[in-house]
């Protein structure tokens, strides 16, 4: 896929010669030279990874604005890039890390999160799909008589999209950047109370062995409880059919996948929009080539080799190139379901204290029973005192 | 003549050195000692932001209970992994060089093989081994309690879960040393046993007053290997088996260490939970060494 872009970018820019690193782990392989100053022109790596490069680079103020690529053309069209991008996307903490406006990360494939289920058990059993939490504690009841979980998920690193929807959607989207940038007191607002109760609730559904499996080794394990209907729901993003394509599945078994429900009594559920994102080092050699590269990302012609490889770009009329499932997974924003993007504001590291360790490694701990609802939204504040102290 | 002789044999002598010392000098002691000044600065890592904190990495270190919790983890495994791993490493040793019995060098190799498979594989087998439904552990325990109840969740209870790789540590770790106190058992001269077998020693007394006093010097390097590989291990095994999970309740030194340094971008911090590390491992070895230290037995 990237091969064929690049093949493509040179044909329309004589004279350009790109050199392309492709690797599972990008940031070992580029990392070592960064150290020593050699930096590459642009980069492809999302936030959320173990390695934590981009982070780390936003943290030390190392990359450059991209304010002037969204004023460019695209190349070989005669649109701008910001007009391009679909709106929303690039209002988001997950492009202007520092919420003040200024666009660092240039948004690349997204792929909505939410739940999957089996929909093919749904119609064996006769259930309907719960639209509302109540619902859904109805439906944990009736499975738990059959021997069915209401729930289970692979890791708890997947409970960052998922409290981010039932922050948003419990609290609307002001509330949701509230405690993305740490407001003071806000994870002990009634709002975020809430979405712990919630979570505190949903771990009495939870299925048995989970916590055991939820590590790099087993996840696996989790998500193929999804496929014996030992499990019903499983937070996770669009990638797991083609993950667990090989695995064995129950007699009639359907992909099913829907929006984290509503919250609030008539409010609308959400799912939040995880993107990868392609950023310039400030220290980049060839930055004005690096921006044109950016540009022509969000080319028709690029977008089309993307897309055959279901890499799917924030571009309006995207969703024309898809089919099959993936229709289904990039049409849950049409069932009235707000989408939710972004993430923690950027601080300032701060020694021994990991946001997203406190908010969601925890929750193994929620499920297991060491810790309480209580201590573990305590700790949440504690932790976003600290790290408010650091944001510049 | 004697001079000069003298001086081109130091010369000599200094060619023949000089590779292995620049070689130490530039992989051992610069990176040792770049660990201890990154100690001292707010460094992500990357850039060229380095501030100069001092102390500070240091005085936040001992305010972190998460720190705390590595560090405790840390010492029970060194503890733990050595009293079971020495003690069966050297049973097994001495049955496989005293005793006769069928299938000797069958036994030795099995033994042997943990220790030659990687610790991902390791990681993979143990994790069939837990498995919480159909795991070999389990299943076995099954039998036992009746397979209705709960399934005791190896890697899912958070007090368990240490000892769990415990567990795994030990089996990888034994064949190792197995064959390093079989080597020095071997060199144990037989006139020692039979004069002890004359006057009415049994094979337990024989073992306690020949053997062991006869490879204490043996023993005794090996102890530091157990604290200098546990500390290792420990990150790999935690690394591929548990992530540190559930909630952080397997973290150790170095699994926290590579956390900070990178997940967290807090690099400097890492670094000094890596001096910490150094000076542990350093103290602790010194302090079994004099412990254990005995006048050598000549034979």
């Amino acid at each position: 896929m990237w091969t064929e872009v690049v093949a493509a970018f040179e044909n329309s820019h004589p004279g350009v010669k790109v050199e392309l690193t492709i690797d599972k782990k990008i940031e070992d392989v580029i990392s070592p030279s960064m150290k020593a100053g050699d930096y590459p022109d642009v980069v492809h790596l999302a936030t959320g990874r173990e390695a934590a490069l981009t982070e780390t680079l936003t943290k030390e103020n190392a990359l450059l604005p991209l304010t002037d690529v969204l004023e460019m053309t695209v190349p070989g069209e005669d649109v701008k890039v910001k007009d391009k991008i679909i709106p929303g996307f690039l209002d988001t903490l997950a492009t202007n890390p520092y919420g003040d406006g200024v666009t660092y990360y240039a948004p690349m494939f997204y792929s909505p999160c939410g739940l999957f289920y089996n929909a093919g058990l749904f119609k064996e059993k006769g259930w309907d799909v719960p639209t509302t939490w109540e619902e859904m504690w109805a439906l944990g009841d009736t499975a738990a008589a059959d021997g069915i979980a209401l729930f289970t998920y692979p890791t708890t690193g997947y409970f960052d999209a998922f409290t981010y929807a039932t922050l948003a959607s419990a609290g609307g989207s002001d509330f949701f950047n509230s405690c993305m940038t740490y407001e003071d007191g806000i994870w002990e607002s009634e709002n975020a109370t809430k979405v712990f109760d919630l979570v505190g609730q949903l771990a009495k559904y939870t299925e048995g062995t989970t916590v055991a499996n939820a590590n790099n080794d087993n996840f696996t394990k989790n998500q193929q409880l999804i496929l014996d209907n030992k499990a019903i729901f499983c937070p996770n993003g669009t990638w797991l059919p083609g993950e667990m394509a090989d695995a064995p599945r129950a007699d009639g078994f359907e992909w099913g996948f829907m929006a984290i429900p509503a919250v609030n009594e008539g409010g609308a559920g959400c799912s939040f929009c995880w993107f990868e994102q392609m950023w310039i080092p400030a220290a980049a050699q060839n930055q004005d080539m690096a921006k044109e590269f950016v540009a022509y990302m969000y080319s028709d012609e690029a977008a089309k080799i993307f897309a055959k490889s279901t890499a799917i770009q924030p571009i309006a009329g995207v969703s024309n190139y898809l089919e099959g499932d993936n229709k289904m997974f990039y049409s849950i924003y049409d069932n009235g379901a707000t989408a939710v993007m972004g993430g923690f504001a950027a601080t300032a590291p701060v020694e021994g204290v990991n946001m997203l360790d406190v908010l969601c490694g925890t929750v193994n701990s929620i499920v297991s029973g060491d810790k309480t609802v209580a201590d573990w939204q305590a700790a949440v504040e504690e932790a976003s005192d600290k790290l408010r102290a650091a944001m510049e | 003549m004697n001079v000069k002789k003298g001086k081109a044999r130091s010369v000599f002598i200094g060619v023949c050195v000089a590779p292995a010392v620049i070689l130490f000098i530039i992989f051992m002691l610069i990176p040792t000692f770049n660990v201890f000044k990154m100690s001292l600065y707010k460094w992500g890592g990357y850039s060229n932001n380095k501030e100069f904190v001092g102390l500070n990495n240091f005085k936040i270190l001992i305010e972190d209970m998460n720190f705390f919790r590595s560090f405790q983890n840390t010492v029970l495994l060194i503890v733990c992994v050595t009293i079971v791993t020495m003690a069966l490493a050297l049973i097994f040793a001495a049955i496989l060089s005293r005793e006769e019995i069928k299938g000797q060098n069958f036994f030795r190799i099995v033994f042997y093989i943990p220790n030659i498979l990687s610790v991902v594989v390791i990681s993979a087998i143990f994790s069939a081994i837990y498995d919480p439904n159909n795991g070999l552990l389990n299943s076995i325990i099954g039998i036992f309690r009746g397979s209705e109840k709960t399934p005791i969740l190896w890697l899912g209870d958070q007090k368990l879960v240490i000892y769990s790789l415990v567990i795994a540590m030990i089996w990888q770790a034994i064949g190792y040393y197995m064959v390093m106190y079989m080597a020095s058992m071997a060199s144990v001269p037989e006139s020692l046993y039979e004069s002890a077998n004359l006057e009415g020693a049994g094979r337990i007394q024989q073992f306690f007053s020949i053997t062991l006093p006869l490879i204490w010097t043996n023993v005794r390097t090996t102890l530091t290997f157990f604290v200098i590989s546990s500390i290792n291990l420990s990150f790999l095994f935690v690394k591929a088996l548990t992530s540190g999970g559930p909630d952080g309740a397997t973290e150790v030194f170095l699994s926290y260490m590579y956390k900070q340094a990178y997940t967290n971008s807090s690099y400097g911090y890492g670094m000094a939970i890596g001096v910490v590390v150094f000076l542990f491992s350093f103290g602790l070895s010194a302090l079994v060494n004099f412990a254990t230290k005995r006048e050598p037995l000549e034979f």
